[in-house]
């Protein structure tokens, strides 16, 4: 969806062999301007303030977590919301905010541990299909539309299944789905950009072929690519917390927003705040980083705005 | 048309080759071996090796791809280790319930969508369209599972108005078996519905800023007649390919949906089988979900080229 931007404005100054280092300064404010329109998004700033909180309780889980989050106490199960457990307690009394704090932690990691792996792999591979082109092209081509053939909660069960329930598996599970997005993207903005007159020029010069494709083409191509990476982490959290919510994330006692959700299933009618305390966490922070997103796309590429 | 639907299909065939070799590579990601994993320590090391045996994987790799192509391309997709029945014929037990579920969830959203996501467009920036964008955005961010709790809480548990667990085929039992499927099925559309919204939304509004619009505004059409007549007919093109994109999201929506459920359906096979460490199991049902995925995609494909005939043409 992110792939009509062949040479964004950031794109086409950001080639520092050619552009020098007079280029750096525009480069700067050019960056400063595109942040500046990002921020100025209607929503963009209460998604910036989730997804700051998420990441400052996600690193301070340790020091913000008022109760420590495996201690059980059964005198206290199912215990309502109050202000010794703002959220309320679960089945076996542990305290379900503090769980929610810790779970924080699980859904940010898999988040963007796994569109990092999506982004080095896939761009990777798109830079190197677009690239070379011919039979590696296709070879490399064939390969992600055969992942993309796979329902991708599907191919995360299936590749879940066989690394094993963690949070390791699956961050590479869907790794591994998210991929092809990002190498069909790279792929798209190499053919683009090596059909420009600054590559041509570079090859003129002999400058050889990978320092072209790491010097010109790639830093040129980021921008699609950011654009994608911001929306991927929100849909990266859900999936994970829809595999941990079938049994394949993280394992108990660990806590993680989606298996805490399945836990409180059972419970739904004397204890809703089992459920409804991490799924409402869940839904903010895949909303705000939803806005996030939706506001770098606006500003580096307005067109795709919906 | 008949080149689209040739090149269609033989652009379809290596991936589906290529899908076999990854579906196959599959199993052999296990850590160790398949039988280890699959079968507890205590297990005598001779069944073990006869199992080993009995599935050919003592023998090398591209021998036991090739032998497993043969027996797929005779229709054998292996037998389940847990019922030791064909994966065909599981398959095939549990299929009804997912495509009824498939079918009511795909028209409720169309339902939803539709309706939503004109307005929105002809309303540009008033109360309804940001309740409609509020709509889209609330169902792409919610979970499925999520969705599925917040009914089950309300009309299940609260209002008591419907079932929150258990099928009824409602060709057997009419009242029963929609009831059945109704909550399933809501939680299921209502996903699909935001999707189908934002994008109806954002093409009526790029067809209603087209020219011909402008001209039968012009030419005193009523507001109604406008979008009806002319915008809609060109916004709808979108939805199609939209609604072919979505069959994936559709299947993992259905995974999840019939698991919360327990409805059994094919999607809560895939689940009962990797928690099982079935591995013939998993894999020949994920094959085939692939391989549906596939031709489903490709009939939208068609579909669209049969819509739009510029497509056909190009």
């Amino acid at each position: 969806m992110a792939g009509s931007t062949p040479g964004s404005g950031i794109a086409s100054v950001s080639a520092p062999t050619l552009a020098g280092a007079a280029a750096a300064r525009p480069l700067r404010e050019r960056r400063w301007r595109t942040l500046r329109r990002a921020a100025r998004a209607r929503l963009a700033p209460f998604g910036a303030a989730v997804m700051l909180l998420a990441i400052a309780v996600a690193l301070l889980a340790p020091v913000l977590s008022p109760h420590d989050p495996l201690k059980q106490n059964l005198n206290r199960a199912l215990a309502r919301p109050d202000w010794t457990h703002p959220m309320g307690t679960d089945n076996v009394g542990r305290d379900v905010l503090s769980r929610v704090i810790w779970g924080t932690r699980v859904s940010l990691v898999a988040g963007f541990g796994s569109v990092a792996i999506a982004v080095l792999s896939g761009g990777l591979l798109g830079l190197l299909a677009g690239y070379a082109g011919g039979r590696v092209d296709g070879l490399v081509m064939r390969v992600m539309d055969a992942v993309l053939s796979f329902p991708p909660l599907v191919l995360a069960l299936a590749l879940g299944a066989v690394l094993g329930a963690g949070l390791t598996g699956v961050v590479i599970a869907l790794g591994v789905v998210y991929t092809p997005t990002f190498a069909r993207l790279m792929r798209g903005q190499v053919l683009a950009i090596t059909a420009r007159e600054y590559v041509d020029a570079a090859r003129a010069l002999g400058v050889p072929g990978w320092r072209i494709a790491w010097s010109h083409v790639l830093p040129n191509a980021t921008a699609p690519i950011v654009v994608q990476a911001s929306l991927s982490v929100a849909f990266a959290i859900l999936a994970e917390a829809s595999l941990s919510f079938l049994g394949l994330g993280v394992q108990p006692p660990a806590a993680s927003w989606g298996s805490m959700i399945n836990a409180g299933r059972g419970y739904l009618q004397q204890a809703p705040w089992i459920v409804f305390g991490p799924g409402a966490t869940l839904f903010v922070t895949v909303v705000g980083l939803n806005f996030v997103g939706d506001a770098i796309r606006d500003a580096l590429d307005p067109r795709l705005r919906v | 048309m008949a080149r689209l639907i040739l090149h269609r299909i033989a652009a379809t065939i290596p991936v589906l080759l290529l899908v076999t070799a990854g579906v196959f590579t599959l199993i052999h990601l296990t850590p160790g071996d398949p039988i280890d994993a699959m079968m507890a320590e205590s297990v005598d090391d001779s069944v073990k090796q006869r199992l080993r045996q009995d599935l050919g994987l003592d023998r090398p790799l591209y021998l036991q791809y090739a032998s497993w192509m043969g027996r797929l391309l005779q229709g054998d997709l292996g037998r389940s280790i847990r019922n030791q029945e064909p994966v065909i014929e599981n398959v095939a037990r549990r299929i009804k319930p997912s495509l009824q579920l498939a079918g009511l969830a795909m028209a409720i959203s169309l339902l939803v969508a539709t309706p939503i996501g004109i307005l929105s467009a002809a309303r540009r920036n008033s109360a309804v369209d940001r309740l409609g964008t509020s709509f889209a955005l609330f169902g792409i961010c919610m979970p499925n599972f999520l969705i599925a709790l917040l009914l089950i809480f309300v009309f299940g548990v609260t209002l008591r108005w419907l079932p929150i667990s258990g099928y009824v085929d409602p060709w057997e039992e009419p009242w029963d078996g929609v009831r059945s499927l109704a909550l399933p099925a809501i939680t299921l559309g209502l996903a699909l519905a935001a999707v189908i919204t934002r994008t109806l939304r954002s093409s009526m509004l790029e067809a209603l800023s087209e020219d011909y619009v402008r001209t039968a505004r012009a030419k005193g059409l009523s507001d109604g007649a406008v979008v009806r007549r002319h915008a809609l007919r060109n916004a709808l093109i979108p939805v199609v390919t939209v609604l072919g994109l979505q069959l994936g999201t559709l299947v993992g929506g259905a995974v999840i949906t019939e698991y919360v459920f327990a409805l059994p359906g094919v999607g809560r096979l895939v689940v009962d089988a990797v928690f099982a460490r079935d591995y013939p199991l998993v894999q020949g049902v994920v094959l085939l979900i692939a391989a549906g995925f596939i031709v489903s995609n490709l009939a939208v494909d068609l579909l669209y080229g049969w819509i739009d005939p510029r497509i056909r043409h190009r």
